[in-house]
């Protein structure tokens, strides 16, 4: 949602949707269920340890079959055998990590949607996500072709984008826990408009 | 000399002292981290789920032999950049039972991997021990990396 209304600046802000989405945040921040998450020590942490688990599922297998696709490893198991057995096992960390990710951000809705490490993990995730589309649609579709030979360049620079791409997702993701960036640490033009905070809260 | 004065000297170190020190370097070295358990997770897992059954088609020593080097650099980083957090703040550490918590289970887990389950793998063991152990070592790291998190939170 966040990432469909990055549509260019207007009214000095880079998200078009950001008084709608501050509305929206700002709500569910109020609800009841959202404070007891947060508030809540076993629940939210819970939640924070099954997301990291989950990473190790979810960019885990991600990173052997880029592996696979770099021409790096695993070279005498067939590309195709290598997506479509890793893939379960993906997506089931890809649902564990969504879930609990949304209960993340809905536990601390306000600071989180204003996190510049949390926006760029978004543009990142993005990124991530139309390369999955790429790579499905267009790269892989001749793959009986390439199945056990060589594998061809596009392929190899989707698996690099990948690799990169979800790596950052991690770091961005940790990162997101520190203040450097907070609304009332700030009071550049610059960084108050790519967080989206309010000019009087620094 | 006691552990928590062991503890108290090491945080009073250069080494201890730069990194606490610094903004950048505390979270640069945790994302490492991080980043170096996802691939540790992959490794583990690509073996584990062949081993299992459930997994790629090639013998589970044929994917050892591709997934080997990920584990050990994993490990290697796991373990560098966790001494370095470590030595930023070992009186906290010392305190905390999930700390303890990790520590033995990080012994157990690496252990497993490295006298148990790989050499049964490399070695191309099937059947109920083979499983048994890949589970044990599946639930080791497991319970590393969950300590390890709790650690933030104790």
């Amino acid at each position: 949602m966040i990432v469909l209304t990055l549509i260019g600046p207007q009214g000095g802000r880079l998200l078009a949707g950001e008084p709608m989405l501050e509305g929206w945040v700002t709500k569910l921040a109020d609800m009841p269920w959202s404070i007891e998450l947060h508030e809540s020590l076993y629940m939210y942490a819970i939640t924070e340890s099954t997301h990291v688990i989950a990473i190790m599922l979810f960019v885990g297998t991600i990173a052997m079959v880029d592996l696979r696709l770099l021409d790096i490893s695993f070279r005498r198991v067939p590309v195709s055998q290598m997506l479509a057995k890793m893939l379960p096992w993906t997506i089931a960390g890809f649902v564990v990590l969504t879930i609990t990710g949304a209960m993340l951000f809905m536990a601390i809705p306000v600071r989180t949607y204003h996190s510049l490490w949390f926006r760029l993990k978004c543009i990142m995730i993005l990124i991530a996500a139309v390369n999955i589309a790429i790579f499905t649609f267009k790269v892989e579709r001749d793959k009986a072709a390439w199945d056990l030979g060589p594998v061809p360049r596009k392929s190899k620079i989707c698996a690099a984008i990948s690799l990169s791409a979800w790596m950052c997702v991690i770091v961005f993701g940790r990162l997101i826990a520190y203040n450097w960036f907070d609304c009332d640490n700030i009071n550049s033009a610059t960084m108050l408009q790519l967080t989206g905070c309010p000019a009087d809260a620094g | 000399m006691s552990l928590y004065h062991t503890a108290q000297s090491i945080e009073a170190s250069a080494l201890g002292q730069t990194i606490r020190e610094s903004t950048w370097l505390f979270p640069a070295i945790e994302s490492t981290h991080l980043l170096a358990l996802a691939l540790l997770g992959g490794a583990v897992l690509i073996i584990s789920l062949s081993v299992l059954g459930v997994g790629l088609k090639a013998s589970a020593a044929e994917i050892y032999k591709g997934a080997r080097r990920y584990m050990d650099a994993a490990v290697i980083t796991l373990l560098i950049s966790g001494v370095l957090l470590g030595v930023s703040e070992p009186v906290k550490l010392y305190d905390r039972q999930a700390f303890w918590v990790k520590m033995i289970s990080m012994v157990i887990a690496i252990a497993l991997t490295y006298f148990a389950f790989n050499p049964m793998v490399r070695r191309g063991s099937t059947g109920l021990r083979v499983r048994s152990v890949t589970l044990l070592t599946m639930a080791a790291w497991l319970m590393v990396a969950i300590a390890g998190r709790w650690i933030g939170f104790s």
